[in-house]
Formats: C-alpha cells, sequence, structure tokens
C-alpha cells in the first residue's frame, strides 16, 4: 500500500479499524500517521458540526448593536447636544455589548443544546403528560430516576447528542415548558448561563456529568435547574 | 421553526401539534416514526441547505414510509429505512429542479461574518464549510457521519461502486482540511474508479 492509497482510506474512513494493510503502512510511515490523527479529530467535528443546525441562527453582536447606531440621525436634529448624543449612542453601545456577552452561549456545549432543542422544537407542543412507562424507560436507560411527579413531564425521548443517547425532558412548569437534558457525558466545571436565539439555558455540574436546562423567552431556569438537581437519582451501573 | 406544510388531512403523521390525526393515531409504527423526526428533519436540512424546504421533505418522506410500512419487516432497521426514504425524497426534488435548491447566500453567510475566536465559530466555520461542499460529496458524507450507513451500504443507495463513495468520502475531507489550516493530501484520484 502506497501514501496516497492509505490517506484516501484514511479520508474517507478516519473511525473505521484499519485493515491489517493500512496498520502495516501506518507503523512505518509517520506522515500517514499523522494524517490518520489529524483526519480522526478533524471527522469528529465533522460529526459535532453535523449534530446542530446546519446554519447557526444565533443574532450576531453586530446585528444587535445595529439598532443603537440608527439613533445617530437624532443627533443632527440636535447639534446643540453632539457629544451628549455620542456618548449616549456610545454608552448604549457599551453596556449592549456587554450584555451580548454576559449572555453570550459560554461555550460550543450551550450552543449544541439548543441547536439540538430547536429540532425539537414540537417538543414543546404537547399538551398531554408523556405516558408514565415511557418516561420511566427514557429516565432508566440513562441510569437515572426523577423524583417528580410525572404528570409534570410532557415529553420524553432518548436523543442522540454528541455522540451519545442522553434523555430530553420537557417538564411542564408555571412559566411554560421548559427543557431538562441529563448530560452524563458531559462534564463542566461550574455553572454556566446562556442566551441564544430566543433561549435561556443553564447547564450545571451534576454528579455524574452535567444538567441542562432550557426554556424559551427570559425564563428563570435557575430555579428549575435547582429542583432538577434535587429531583434526579443516579442509579447504580447495571 | 416552522411547522409542516405539505401535510394533507389523510396524512396520519402530520404531528408537529403533537398527535397524530385519522385512522393511525395511537399507532405504534407512527409513533416510532415520529420519534425519529427530527433525526430526518436534521439530515434532510443537510441536504437540502433549508429548513422549511427540509420539513416539506420529510413530511412527504414519513407520507411514503406510511404508505409502504409494510415493507419495514425489522423495526430496528426504521431508522435507515426512513433516512434512506428521505434522501430519495430529497434526490426526486433535487432531479426535478436541477439546481441547488437553497438561497446559498444565505448558506454562506456565516463565512462573510465576522466572527469572535473560539470553539463556536470555528464549529459554525466547520459548518459553514461542509454546506459549500457539491451535494455529490456533501451527500455521502451526511449519510455517513450522521446516517451512520456504510461505505458498500451508500454506494448500493448512490448506484456508485465502493471505491466511487471512498473518493467522495475522501475529497470531501480533504476539502475541509484546509479550512482548519491542514495542508490537503495530494488528491491523485484521477476518477472516481481508481486511486
Amino acid at each position: 500500500m502506497n501514501h496516497n492509497e492509505a490517506r484516501l482510506l484514511i479520508g474517507a474512513e478516519p473511525h473505521a479499524p484499519p485493515s491489517p494493510e493500512l496498520s502495516e503502512h501506518l507503523a512505518g510511515c509517520a506522515d500517514c500517521s499523522r494524517f490518520q490523527r489529524e483526519m480522526v479529530t478533524l471527522d469528529a467535528n465533522i460529526r459535532r458540526a453535523l449534530e446542530g443546525a446546519p446554519v447557526g441562527g444565533a443574532a450576531s453582536p453586530t446585528a444587535s448593536v445595529t439598532p443603537i447606531t440608527s439613533a445617530r440621525p437624532a443627533q443632527k436634529e440636535k447639534p446643540t447636544n453632539v457629544w451628549s448624543g455620542w456618548a449616549l449612542a456610545a454608552s448604549v453601545a457599551v453596556v449592549s455589548v456587554l450584555v451580548i456577552w454576559a449572555l453570550r452561549p459560554s461555550d460550543t456545549l450551550a450552543h449544541d443544546l439548543v441547536a439540538h432543542v430547536e429540532y425539537e422544537s414540537d417538543s414543546w407542543t404537547s399538551k398531554q403528560a408523556a405516558p408514565t412507562a415511557s418516561v420511566t424507560d427514557t429516565l432508566a436507560k440513562a441510569g437515572i430516576a426523577l423524583d417528580m411527579s410525572s404528570d409534570k413531564v410532557m415529553y420524553a425521548r432518548t436523543c442522540l447528542f454528541r455522540g451519545h443517547r442522553v434523555p430530553h425532558l420537557v417538564v411542564s412548569t408555571s412559566r411554560g415548558p421548559v427543557t431538562v437534558l441529563v448530560l452524563r457525558d458531559e462534564k463542566v466545571a461550574h455553572r454556566t448561563n446562556f442566551h441564544e436565539d430566543g433561549m435561556t439555558g443553564v447547564i450545571t455540574p451534576a454528579p455524574h456529568g452535567s444538567i441542562a436546562v432550557l426554556a424559551l423567552g427570559t425564563a428563570n431556569v435557575d430555579a428549575v435547574a435547582e429542583q432538577v438537581q434535587q429531583s434526579v437519582r443516579w442509579l447504580p451501573p447495571h | 421553526m416552522g411547522g409542516t406544510r405539505n401535510s394533507g388531512p389523510e396524512t396520519p403523521v402530520s404531528s408537529y401539534d403533537g398527535s397524530p390525526v385519522g385512522a393511525a393515531a395511537g399507532d405504534p409504527i407512527v409513533t416510532l416514526f415520529e420519534s425519529m423526526r427530527p433525526d430526518l428533519l436534521r439530515f434532510a436540512h443537510w441536504l437540502a441547505r433549508d429548513r422549511a424546504l427540509a420539513e416539506d421533505i420529510v413530511q412527504e418522506a414519513l407520507l411514503r414510509a406510511w404508505r409502504s410500512r409494510d415493507a419495514l419487516k425489522d423495526q430496528a432497521a426504521a431508522r435507515a429505512w426512513l433516512l434512506t426514504i428521505v434522501r430519495r425524497e430529497h434526490a426526486r426534488l433535487y432531479e426535478r429542479k436541477r439546481l441547488e435548491l437553497v438561497a446559498l447566500d444565505d448558506a454562506m453567510e456565516l463565512e462573510g461574518m465576522p466572527s469572535p475566536p473560539g470553539p463556536d465559530s470555528e464549529l459554525d466555520s466547520l459548518r459553514g464549510a461542509i454546506l459549500k461542499l457539491p451535494l455529490e460529496y456533501r451527500e455521502p458524507l451526511i449519510m455517513q457521519v450522521l446516517g451512520g450507513f456504510s461505505t458498500a451500504e451508500i454506494a448500493q443507495e448512490l448506484s456508485l461502486s465502493s471505491t466511487a463513495v471512498l473518493t467522495r468520502l475522501f475529497r470531501a475531507r480533504n476539502k475541509l482540511r484546509t479550512m482548519y489550516g491542514l495542508t490537503p493530501a495530494p488528491d491523485e484520484v484521477d476518477s472516481e474508479g481508481a486511486a
């Protein structure tokens, strides 16, 4: 097997177990081995990219700031207040940027969560409680139980998220439906709040991985996250 | 987040508003199909590069699947079966229109948009790069990575040789390498038949 043949196979199927011929080539070729490592990394990123939405729908900081700059014509009507007008506009712009910065998706995990929930937006339309058996089964697959009235769970599904099956729940609250994803395989160091695409969310560390809570608008997801944290029981592995 | 556009009154799987309608309500097969709608929609969206179009494709695909449900012998294979129907539905649409079915400018805006450095922008850039891949490369890549199809299965579905599929997959990733500042591997595959 030559270099080109090896790279064709690696590039086509980076995660496939190498054939004996390819293994032999890799053992003696540092360049192709490096190419393989790079391709495996790239492929993992491709997978993560594809599991989200094709085009990010988040409003860009530029778009958010634009309305502020549109206030400039008003300054022309009051020439004596040019500097105060500019100062006001600048202040508003700075505050806006800071707010956007503070509410930015803090990491890729938050972004991926929003993308995932957007794809299952129909999960928020359920008007009936999910069958108890379905909820229990979904949770059991993730190795957890939830000490919560099952009639509050409107939607329960095991989803593929970042290559892992995770329970995706929608819980009915007084302020509307709230999505809960229990992410056993996503460890986070600290609580992270985020706001993207009209959704508010929080990711909190858990004894095993993390728990994400998302809602439309500016709902108080912290309180729900707190409640879920207290309600989740991590079952011993089978 | 648009709703379905093609759901006719007889459609047994038109359930963006929740439950199936008609005689199929409560049918386990409908429940099974519906449980896969998000995966199908994601798959169709990457193929079609347009959310509304993807919803139409999935709706049509689910309707076809329902009509052909007797052909599904093994429910464990339902996902692959449905993804195949979605792909064919997209191909049918694509062939009918003979053009790329998306507002490309919208899809490509990401590339021209200044974005802060970091993992998010990197992933978005990668998404933009994937969208820019020609369909002949994007389709097998999506089928493999998102659909979980093997090279042989992709070859069969696309009526290509396995070597041709390997070549397309290699070229797709090779193109994506460049956006990472990595040197693309020499592409000395002179055709899709031989390396």
